[in-house]
């Protein structure tokens, strides 16, 4: 009972293909407001905040540079997020739909990584598109927000970075029993995170411990590979990719003893 | 009512559902205390008992939702602990509370579920058509889940459970909640599955559902199976095949009771009813008409499993 199950990428798969067929119902209402958001920070900070920041922008590059590849990392992180958390606990605890589907060869750790994967997924598509708008953007303004071909590696990192806010989203998820105590995750998790990443400014010139502190939490080496990854990227980036690696792996099965004991009594 | 099923022909058939002294405990309570029970292939086996009996999670135990604490359960030959997959391959599953996807259509449900059971593509929709016309929901197949009425609902759930065409049916309270046309027809539905040489688990509340759909039953009360085997033998076994029921004032009822001890089985009482079990009620009636004691309203009948369930499980309100 207590062993440790690991999900099959059969079972996984079909679960993904349940959202994925879902999905396909609603893609286009759902997508449109997931690329009008960062386009809102971009419009707000980036030239309305931007235009008090002094000529040469932050370290060469002008304001809406600087952030636009860091938006690209937290839009992963919201969307990652919001599947994980309100959508999971509706799926879990409203419509029943796991309870429906353990009883089939799909089993609970099938279920947890397919949320998973799906998340990511969903994070990896919202982020192609407004990867696309920033393309289009920059050739239209003729100040190009995606400068380097290492851009296409973006989205698939963009599906790490949802699976890595999805577990840590689905161990919140598997331990709350009342819907409103997302608040707390969203006040205490996603926002001060959102903030304090690097997004919009670089958090290395604080003073210590901040810096270190930000080495430890996962948006922070997400906004630096995407970073990276769009302007042309130094080895440095191989460390925040391992970095959330290794953090994913390391929480990957916690959630699924959680949800097993809340769905299998 | 089904003939009563003969032991040898029984166990000539094999077993579906093998329980040894089952055992569910969570941290506070025993739920399930240490059954014994087996389930013939292509029988329709019924678990009878009041809330809290320990039927649902004796059916979660079937289809995984529940581990066993101790005790042995094999399922289609399988052992329910090692085996949890394979067991789940093979039953179909309908749950007390709907589960059904409300994201996906009426149609869609099916064919997502068949992808659970890696049903080729092909297979699983010549199935959902099939299911859907057995269910006589074909013209609700492109149909909101959410505007199916209860009964439609019941027969998707049915429907979704015979997708990957199980050998064993698991039913919880199939037909609570539906209109007595709807519940004849998951009635019909349910014995049609048996005559294909399914097998059949349910538990029910209501004793005539067990009457018309079961081959074998147990009651279950507190944990515990008290009493099992085909409707006949439990009526023939627990209660008299004759009932009496009179309805008269309190203190009248009193003087009933004393009247009829002697040449009754067993008399109950029951608010302002009195219940004697015998086997002779012309004797009876005779006895009371003669004594004189006012009787508002006499009703005289066979027994049935209700008398059984109630003789067994007490009057008392549970829960």
């Amino acid at each position: 009972m207590g062993a440790v199950r690991l999900p099959s990428p059969r079972g996984t798969l079909r679960v993904w293909q349940r959202n994925a067929t879902i999905f396909r119902k609603y893609w286009k209402t759902a997508l449109l407001p997931n690329l009008f958001e960062p386009l809102l920070y971009l419009a707000a900070l980036g030239l309305g905040l931007g235009a008090f920041i002094q000529a040469g922008g932050v370290g060469g590059q002008s304001y809406v540079q600087y952030i636009a590849p860091g938006l690209l990392a937290s839009n992963a992180m919201f969307a990652a997020s919001f599947e994980s958390t309100f959508n999971t606990y509706v799926k879990m605890k409203i419509q029943r739909v796991y309870d429906a589907i353990v009883t089939t060869p799909v089993n609970v750790e099938d279920v947890v990584a397919a949320e998973y994967l799906w998340a990511g997924t969903r994070a990896a598509l919202y982020g192609t598109g407004f990867l696309s708008v920033l393309a289009v953007l920059g050739i239209v303004f003729d100040e190009p927000l995606v400068r380097s071909f290492w851009a296409v590696l973006i989205p698939p990192t963009l599906l790490l970075i949802g699976v890595m806010f999805s577990v840590t989203g689905t161990l919140f998820t598997s331990l709350i029993d009342r819907i409103d105590l997302y608040a707390y995750y969203f006040t205490l998790v996603v926002t001060p995170l959102f903030l304090f990443s690097g997004i919009f400014f670089p958090i290395t010139d604080f003073p210590a411990p901040v810096p270190q502190i930000a080495w430890f939490t996962p948006l922070y080496h997400a906004v630096n590979a995407c970073r990276e990854l769009a302007t042309g990227p130094s080895p440095g980036v191989l460390v925040d990719v391992a970095w959330m690696l290794v953090f994913t792996a390391a929480l990957f099965m916690l959630p699924i003893h959680f949800m097993r004991k809340r769905l299998i009594s | 009512m089904k003939q009563r099923t003969e032991e040898s022909q029984s166990s000539a058939r094999g077993t579906s559902i093998v329980a040894r002294g089952l055992n569910k405990s969570y941290e506070s309570f025993e739920a399930v205390k240490s059954v014994d029970f087996e389930v013939y292939r292509g029988e329709c086996f019924g678990f009878l008992g009041p809330n809290g009996a320990g039927k649902t999670t004796t059916m979660k135990m079937i289809y995984g939702a529940a581990v066993p604490t101790g005790g042995e359960l094999t399922v289609a030959g399988l052992d329910i602990r090692r085996e949890e997959r394979a067991v789940k391959r093979r039953i179909g599953v309908v749950p007390q509370e709907n589960n059904l996807d409300e994201d996906l259509k009426v149609k869609e449900n099916l064919l997502v579920y068949g992808r659970y059971y890696d049903l080729p593509k092909k297979e699983t929709m010549r199935r959902a058509e099939e299911l859907l016309e057995f269910v006589e929901l074909t013209d609700k197949a492109d149909a909101e889940v959410e505007h199916l009425s209860g009964g439609m609902k019941r027969r998707l759930l049915i429907a979704r459970a015979l997708i990957n065409d199980p050998e064993i049916v698991v039913l919880d309270e199939p037909t609570t909640g539906l209109d007595p046309q709807a519940r004849h027809l998951v009635w019909e539905r349910l014995r049609e599955l048996t005559s294909e040489g399914k097998t059949l688990i349910l538990t029910t509340h209501y004793m005539e559902e067990a009457a018309q759909l079961c081959d074998r039953l147990v009651v279950m009360e507190g944990g515990v199976i008290i009493a099992q085997g085909s409707p006949d033998e439990l009526i023939e076994e627990y209660v008299s095949p004759e009932v009496l029921e009179l309805r008269a004032k309190p203190d009248a009822l009193e003087k009933l009771r004393a009247l009829v001890e002697d040449l009754s089985d067993a008399v109950e009482r029951a608010g302002e009813a009195l219940l004697v079990y015998t086997p002779d009620a012309g004797a009876l009636q005779e006895r009371i008409r003669n004594s004189g004691v006012p009787v508002d309203n006499t009703l005289y009948r066979r027994a049935g499993l209700e008398d059984v369930f109630m003789r067994l499980t007490g009057r008392r309100l549970i829960d």
